[in-house]
């Protein structure tokens, strides 16, 4: 995974030059584009941190890129900056799932906070995006038969209950559900039914 | 007769003339002809005479010629017959023969040649070839001496050249007896003997003899001169005697000639002169006949003028009485002719009441004492109108030279009296008229500057004392330079007028009115070229127009408010880039200061940068305040290339966002022009706006706006700039530039007709045309900045 970066994309140079300048002073790495096109043409999905996007520019703008980043699946989050009049645009972002906006000229401890905001969801959405592939690697893992016992674990029925319910013998029941506790990684029932539940998410 | 009839009987008259020439003209011709046939047929019987005489001539002289030589060949046939006699026949031949030559000159010799062609004996023993003893020469003499001897007959020989006495001829007759043949007898002619002593000499002095001989060779001829023409002459067949012979006979021509050309020349020297005659004739009838028609034409004339003429004409003779008057005269009085010949003092048109002293105008007339201005009078008509005449009298000489009587001219003066009391009357209309005008008018002399005339407008304003003062120093309170008159008017030739000299606009220094002052060279009434001005009073019209200035330039305030409103946003978010990033690079260096992790180059560098982005928003800041300042219109030079830059500073935001790209295309040497710059910068915004708005729709990579300026003729330069928008309709090209127009959700449609009221102002001109790739393209003009 690569490192996490502030991706700027402005189309006004002192804008990006002193973005840069302010962001940097908090010790964030930071990443220039002058234009959509240009961003769009560096990037992959493995990018991280958060991208800090002028919503009026020339050529595609900062809601086409925006549109076009969500098309690819980028989970990026990503900060408007707006100029005056430009609020409904940011709104209308908003509401397509853009992490915040900010008008110009803005509060740098506000910019600064937004954007550590930012980096932080984004690191906490990888983290669970890595859990969440582990639980689905674990659930994989388990038989047809086993996939039936863990349901009826979870669904909070006793061995005695499942064994009548599956037609088997509660001794099976048994050798079923350690396995099911073992492949999954969970201590308790109750740690089980957590990781079933996140995985349904 | 009218002219009418005049015209038909010259007519005629030409015509029947053409007739009456020609009956001489053919009879001179013919009698001509007659003559030249009548001569021609005496010439001819003459001529047929005289053949006739010298045919019969001829064959006298044809007749005698044979009759000799009959007798010549009965003689030798004689001497042959008595030759064989011995000795005695040689003598006997020797003396006949010898006195036979002798009376016969026309023969040259008489031979005796035996059978043996010798020659026996010779009657002329002199006779050179012919001796005797010799033998007769060959060719032609044996040829006839054969024929003779073989034919027993005489027998004349050719005839041929002899030696000795020129062609000859020779005549052979054979002496026989019995059955034997002896020799022959010979005669020798000489042909040219014939000629001289056969022929009388009447005959030779009369007619040219010659013989040919066959051939046509010329064997001898009666003399050597010959006649100088061939034309009377006769041939006639002398065959025999003379083999192939003929003899020609041509007639000298006598000289009568003389005798036989007078007549000739007579009758064509006569018939010349009948015909020259005839022709003087002609002419001078012609020369009759016209003067005859320009006569009548000019007494056509006269009576036509007489009769047209409103002039009554009244003729008396000594005594006082009536001996002619024309038809206007009766038609003025209204009495026939006939009633007015003759007539006495006192005259039919008198008025009763005046006629003693109608009558001492008369006895004055009379004794030729009436004044050569005419008198004036007044007649009374037969209806009993009266009206006003002046009378002019002139004597009236007979062709004797003596005076006759006098001729009046009247002349009815009542229209002119009229006509007068009218100009009277329409002067004061005029002058009515002109002192009724606002306007101030007056004429100057351009010599002396002296006012002719003025009209109580001016006398309001400059005195009522104006009146051949100068003019220069009357009007010294508001008068134009005459310096910048278009034309000199003292150099104007009255033809030349009127003609406009000045028009300017100036305010009076005393009464601080404006005025409209035209100045006009015009022709006076005495036909002088002279000076006219006119000054209206324009103070209204002045203020009225300062007024609409000053609301114009409201207008113009309020739609640069409005402009300015329009763009806010764009200009919010054009300041608010270098704040933020001023604000940014201060607070990047307030953050590391505090973290004390820095390093001072790039503190400084940063700093820098941020100071540059606060001269950037003090730059847009007072661009705005410049465009929405408000302030007089103030003109002056103004470089186009210029205006165009600075607005595209303030446009190239919006258009960046709305994705135009901007072209501009100035040549660098064009002129400054004379504008006021704010307001031709709001105007370009203002097209440039539009045009950028327009192009919403346009496919991206179309968006291009292109402004472009060019020189339009001298005084001008044009400036263009054109969208490849949606475009307008031809027919609406106009509405576009009425107020409150509008093809825009929020617009106020008050741009354009801003934006022309602003180049009108300028005097120049904003209109709008399609584009041919698309769009509009709207394009103004400005003046030139005079250097």
């Amino acid at each position: 995974m690569t490192e996490p970066r502030v991706h700027i994309v402005d189309d006004d140079e002192a804008m990006r030059d002193s973005l840069k300048w302010l962001l940097e002073s908090s010790g964030l790495k930071v990443e220039l584009y002058r234009s959509a096109e240009a961003f769009l043409q560096a990037w992959d999905n493995s990018f991280c941190g958060c991208l800090v996007l002028d919503v009026r520019m020339p050529g595609m703008n900062g809601l086409d890129l925006y549109e076009r980043l969500r098309a690819r699946a980028s989970t990026l989050p990503v900060i408007f900056i707006t100029g005056h009049g430009d609020v409904p645009m940011a709104v209308a972002a908003l509401k397509k799932g853009a992490a915040d906006f900010i008008e110009k000229p803005f509060n740098d401890q506000d910019m600064l906070r937004l954007v550590e905001t930012c980096m932080k969801q984004d690191r906490a959405a990888a983290a669970k995006r890595a859990e969440d592939a582990s639980v689905a690697q674990r659930l994989d893992r388990l038989t047809q038969r086993e996939r039936e016992v863990l349901g009826l674990i979870v669904g909070g029925k006793l061995n005695k209950q499942i064994a009548d319910a599956l037609g088997i013998s509660i001794k099976t029941v048994e050798v079923h559900r350690s396995r099911v506790m073992e492949k999954m990684g969970a201590a308790s029932v109750a740690e089980l039914v957590q990781l079933v539940l996140k995985s349904q998410r | 007769m009218s002219p009418g009839d005049a015209d038909s009987t010259a007519v005629q008259a030409k015509t029947s003339q053409g007739w009456q020439w020609m009956m001489p003209n053919i009879a001179v011709g013919a009698f001509i002809l007659a003559m030249i046939a009548l001569v021609w047929m005496l010439q001819k019987h003459e001529f047929d005479q005289q053949m006739a005489t010298l045919a019969r001539d001829v064959q006298w002289a044809e007749q005698t010629l044979r009759l000799h030589m009959q007798s010549d060949q009965e003689f030798l046939q004689e001497l042959a017959h008595e030759a064989p006699i011995g000795q005695s026949g040689a003598a006997n031949f020797q003396a006949r023969a010898t006195q036979y030559l002798a009376i016969n000159p026309h023969l040259s010799n008489i031979l005796w040649v035996d059978a043996g062609k010798i020659i026996r004996h010779a009657a002329r023993l002199e006779a050179g070839d012919w001796s005797a003893g010799k033998s007769l020469a060959p060719k032609e003499p044996e040829h006839g001496f054969v024929a003779a001897r073989d034919s027993g007959r005489p027998v004349y020989g050719n005839a041929h050249l002899n030696d000795l006495a020129g062609p000859s001829l020779e005549l052979f007759v054979p002496i026989n007896r019995g059955a034997s043949f002896l020799g022959t007898m010979v005669a020798a002619y000489p042909v040219s003997g014939m000629l001289r002593h056969l022929v009388p000499a009447w005959f030779s002095e009369k007619y040219h003899l010659s013989f040919t001989g066959t051939g046509d060779q010329l064997l001898a001829e009666s003399s050597g001169a010959r006649p100088r023409d061939d034309g009377l002459n006769y041939s006639v067949n002398f065959d025999p005697p003379g083999n192939g012979m003929r003899l020609h006979v041509a007639a000298y021509r006598t000289e009568a000639g003389l005798a036989k050309t007078l007549p000739i020349v007579l009758i064509v020297g006569l018939s010349l002169l009948v015909a020259w005659s005839l022709w003087s004739l002609r002419n001078n009838l012609a020369r009759r006949i016209r003067a005859e028609d320009a006569l009548r034409a000019e007494s056509n004339f006269r009576k036509a003028m007489e009769e047209s003429m409103p002039t009554g004409m009244r003729a008396i003779d000594m005594h006082g009485r009536i001996t002619y008057v024309n038809a206007a005269f009766c038609n003025m009085v209204g009495l026939a002719q006939e009633e007015l010949i003759g007539a006495t003092a006192p005259f039919p048109y008198w008025i009763p009441g005046d006629a003693a002293e109608q009558g001492r105008a008369l006895q004055q007339a009379l004794a030729g004492e009436a004044p050569r201005g005419g008198i004036e009078s007044r007649f009374r008509r037969n209806d009993g109108d009266v009206f006003d005449v002046r009378i002019y009298e002139a004597p009236l000489v007979d062709s004797g030279g003596r005076q006759a009587g006098w001729m009046a001219s009247i002349h009815d003066i009542t229209e002119q009296r009229r006509a007068r009391a009218e100009l009277e009357i329409s002067h004061q209309r005029f002058v009515t008229v002109l002192d009724g005008l606002d306007a101030a008018i007056y004429v100057a002399d351009l010599e002396a500057d002296e006012i002719l005339f003025a009209n109580k407008a001016f006398k309001n304003i400059y005195g009522y004392d104006t009146v051949g003062r100068n003019c220069w120093q009357v009007t010294s309170a508001c008068h134009p330079d005459p310096a910048r008159f278009m034309a000199h008017a003292r150099r104007l030739a009255p033809h030349q007028t009127p003609r406009e000299l000045h028009d300017t606009e100036l305010q009076n220094t005393l009464n601080g009115h404006w005025y409209q002052l035209r100045e006009r060279a015009i022709q006076w009434v005495d036909g002088r070229v002279v000076r006219m001005e006119t000054a209206t009073d324009i103070t209204d019209r002045m203020n009225m127009e300062e007024l609409n200035n000053q609301q114009l330039e409201r207008l113009q305030q309020t739609s640069r408010l409005i402009t300015m409103g329009e763009m806010a946003s764009s200009l919010a978010h054009e300041l608010n880039q270098p704040l933020a990033a001023i604000a940014n690079y201060n607070m990047g260096c307030v953050n590391r200061l505090q973290a004390n992790d820095y390093r001072p180059e790039e503190l400084l560098a940063a700093m820098q940068k941020a100071s540059a982005q606060a001269e950037r928003a003090g730059k847009i800041i007072r661009r705005v305040r410049d465009f929405v300042k408000k302030s007089e219109p103030n003109r002056g030079a103004v470089g186009i290339a210029e205006v165009i830059e600075e607005v595209i500073g303030f446009a190239e935001i919006e258009a960046r966002k709305a994705g135009v790209r901007i072209s501009v295309s100035v040549p660098p040497e064009l002129p400054a022009t004379y504008a006021d710059k704010i307001m031709i910068e709001q105007v370009v915004l203002n097209l440039v706006k539009n045009g950028i708005e327009a192009m919403h729709d346009t496919p991206r990579s179309e968006r291009e706006l292109a402004i472009s300026a060019r020189a339009n003729g001298e005084d001008f330069i044009e400036v263009k700039v054109a969208d490849r928008g949606h475009g307008v309709l031809a027919e609406q090209t106009e509405k576009l530039f009425a107020p409150f127009y509008t093809t825009k959700p929020e617009g106020m449609g008050m741009g354009l007709n801003i934006c022309r009221s602003i180049i009108e102002f300028h005097q120049g001109r904003l209109w709008a045309t399609a584009n041919s790739g698309g769009g509009t393209v709207f394009s103004f003009t400005l003046p030139l900045h005079p250097r």
